[in-house]
């Protein structure tokens, strides 16, 4: 034990000093919250108004759609209604638009002999602008149905309240205040322990790769057990993981604390929640990380390693794929059986709790399951890094492989 | 009490075996030459020796008692291939293996700067491992393998790649360290410090054991056939009837007499011949070398 502790220790102590840990504990922080704010920048500040036309024979229709788009509290509409159309109109705001001073046009032409409605073509500047014509099919609809609705007898007050928007209250149905802000945080804790577990493990294999390229296991093995090598180099490492996450999250509390960031809802972590993220990813990382030992030990250069990383990469990019399916649908038959695959269960289980709490027998049954799965990879992987970290040059097959796990 | 033992010891890796039957035991206070060609079974013995790989067969006892992890605190070793944290400073590498050997961070750290004066790299001391030189990380070495004060020292060529200065600096430690009563053990293919150093042999070849025996033991068994001659003249006595083979090298002949029941007498009587020719500044009748001798036994069998 005092062996392992000492190999944990000059390992994190390297590793905390070098300054790669602290450019990474600051650069990835802000690199995440530019990206977020930066993109929540961009898509605010993009077509925040709109100058349109509205060319309509029937002067009352095209008054009640510009004071429906003018009454749009998240954009700003300028709507020229042109009534009616002359020879030249479609030609001026054709070049109007080439000349970018109009965003698009609503061209409504009269409904005809068999037809009930008028048609409305909509002829916009950019055709990858959805938003504005979306807004523009809502405005119709709406005025259409006053329209409607007032013909047919009913007062402006009683149109107006029943078209009133509907608010959908989902506050009642947990205890978290948000449920937008429960996704926030199975989101964040995802992918921070899918980067964590990525980068760390990576990092116990590059790790063990040098010390054997370097030929320090040579010495070390004359007073430390491989095992004890191996578990040093997994918990020092280890530890340098949760040294990142635990500054990050202390930061992220502090500042949402003293209101620097105003997320708008508060992003409130339980206690359970964060006691799952600690479990999940202690299990997850050990599981993973004595794989990327084992792998490390049989090769012997960097470009091999790189190789044998993408095998052990795929579960965590699948579980990646599915992770907006099982955030939408945290109990569905996905989610659920993601959740009982060891290799995937830290980081979906973890999800599916931040979501929503699901029965504890699942958490019990995918706990155990990846225990056991975890204890036997480390039995493996022990018995492969012992053998393979002294054996150089020509990387094992398989059956070499199965061979080593014999020897004594 | 020999400090190791191996009793029929036998390795295989794989299809290869590394080790056949290797008999061998080194006393307290000697120093041991375990010699053989490139591939021979030298690092897999020392392997075995210090637990790193289990033999197949046979036993390996370390102060008597049979192999024990625990008794590996009273063993040091320098391994063939050197390998130190680069990152690390010299003082906390040097604390980190002592402490890894059991020795308090104090201890260690005291006997450490002790050590660095002795083999003169104080200046190192405050430096990264990757700033130093090849030698001086082999001296950091030399100091990691001692620093517990081993009873029984064990070096994989510990003299290559070192400049003769520093070589014989660490010869005299190793003879220093003999005087105190530790067991040394050492692997090289420099025979003429084995020779110079060696109190036992053991050359191996193949994975078998092919001689063994203490250093003057094994020279005797061979005939003294060898003359050495340093001469200025004419070398036409090299011509003599006696002699089977000569090589000179500009002033320095290298003679084997051929077999005969008295080598001594032929010996002198090609010094006559050479006296009535040449000035002779140096005359020597010896044993083969001890090069000689591996290159015999081993024959055409040096496989690496």
């Amino acid at each position: 034990m005092h062996n392992i502790w000492l190999i944990a220790k000059r390992e994190y102590l390297e590793r905390i000093r070098a300054k790669a840990f602290l450019v990474m504990t600051i650069l990835i922080p802000v690199l995440m919250g530019g990206l977020i704010y930066g993109s929540a920048i961009i898509n605010g500040t993009r077509n925040n108004s709109s100058h349109i036309a509205v060319v309509t024979p029937d002067a009352k229709f095209g008054a009640d759609l510009q004071s429906e788009l003018q009454s749009d509290k998240d954009r700003k509409f300028t709507v020229d209604v042109i009534s009616p159309a002359t020879a030249t109109t479609r030609v001026t705001l054709n070049s109007q638009l080439a000349d970018k001073g109009l965003d698009g046009y609503l061209w409504v032409s009269p409904a005809g002999p068999g037809k009930t409605r008028p048609t409305f073509e909509w002829v916009p500047k950019s055709k990858a602008d959805v938003v504005t014509k979306g807004n523009i099919a809502q405005a119709v609809r709406t005025v259409l149905t006053r329209e409607r609705l007032a013909h047919s007898g009913m007062g402006a007050s009683d149109v107006d309240a029943l078209l009133e928007p509907i608010d959908l209250d989902s506050s009642q149905t947990g205890k978290s205040d948000s449920a937008i802000a429960a996704v926030g945080v199975a989101y964040a804790g995802f992918f921070l322990m899918y980067l964590v577990i990525v980068q760390y493990c990576m990092n116990v294999g590059r790790s063990i790769l040098e010390d054997k390229t370097s030929r320090v296991f040579e010495i070390l093995l004359v007073s430390v057990k491989p095992y004890e090598l191996m578990a040093g180099k997994v918990i020092g490492v280890g530890s340098v993981g949760l040294t990142q996450v635990g500054i990050w999250l202390t930061v992220a509390a502090i500042t949402t604390q003293f209101g620097l960031i105003s997320s708008g809802s508060s992003i409130a972590v339980t206690a359970p929640q964060l006691l799952f993220f600690i479990v999940f990813f202690l299990l997850g990382f050990t599981l993973y990380s004595s794989i990327a030992s084992a792998l490390a030990a049989m090769t012997s250069s960097q470009q091999e390693l790189q190789q044998m990383n993408t095998f052990l990469m795929l579960p965590i990019i699948a579980c990646s794929a599915i992770i907006f399916r099982v955030i939408t649908d945290s109990d569905g038959t996905i989610a659920t059986v993601f959740s009982f695959i060891p290799f995937c269960s830290p980081l979906i289980m973890y999800t599916r709790i931040a979501v929503h709490q699901p029965p504890a027998w699942q958490i019990a049954l995918a706990i155990a399951d990846l225990i056991l799965t975890t204890l036997a990879i480390l039995w493996f992987a022990a018995r492969i890094y012992r053998v393979g970290i002294l054996m150089y040059g020509k990387r094992p097959n398989l059956p070499e492989i199965l061979r080593w796990l014999k020897y004594s | 009490m020999p400090i190791v033992e191996l009793h029929n010891v036998r390795k295989a890796y794989d299809t290869k075996v590394a080790v056949h039957g290797l008999s061998f035991k080194i006393e307290p206070g000697t120093m041991f030459g375990l010699l053989g060609p490139n591939g021979s079974g030298k690092t897999s013995s020392i392997r075995m020796m210090i637990g790193m790989t289990v033999p197949d067969a046979g036993s390996v006892s370390l102060f008597g008692q049979p192999f024990d992890r625990k008794l590996l605190n009273r063993v040091g070793y320098l391994p063939e291939e050197r390998g130190l944290y680069k990152k690390m400073k010299v003082m906390d590498q040097l604390i980190f293996l002592g402490q890894l050997h059991g020795l308090d961070a104090t201890v260690a750290s005291k006997r450490a700067h002790i050590w660095c004066e002795r083999m003169e790299i104080t200046e190192a001391i405050p430096k990264k491992t990757e700033e130093l030189s090849k030698g001086m990380q082999q001296k950091i070495q030399f100091i990691a393998a001692l620093l517990h004060e081993p009873d029984l020292i064990i070096m994989d060529e510990p003299f290559s790649g070192l400049d003769p200065v520093n070589a014989t600096l660490l010869q005299d430690t190793l003879v220093d360290l003999r005087k105190e009563g530790k067991a040394v053990l050492f692997s090289t293919h420099r025979m003429d410090q084995v020779e110079k150093l060696c109190d036992n042999i053991a050359l191996i070849s193949g994975g078998k054991l092919v001689l063994e025996g203490g250093m003057r033991e094994v020279k005797s068994r061979y005939p003294r056939n060898r003359v050495q001659i340093t001469f200025t003249g004419s070398d036409a006595f090299l011509q003599h009837p006696a002699i089977e083979e000569a090589k000179n090298y500009s002033g320095h002949a290298e003679i084997k007499l051929r077999p005969s029941s008295d080598n001594e007498a032929d010996a002198q009587a090609v010094l006559t011949q050479a006296l009535s020719m040449a000035r002779i500044s140096r005359f020597e009748v010896m044993e083969p070398t001890l090069e000689e001798i591996f290159i015999e036994a081993v024959g055409g069998k040096v496989d690496a």
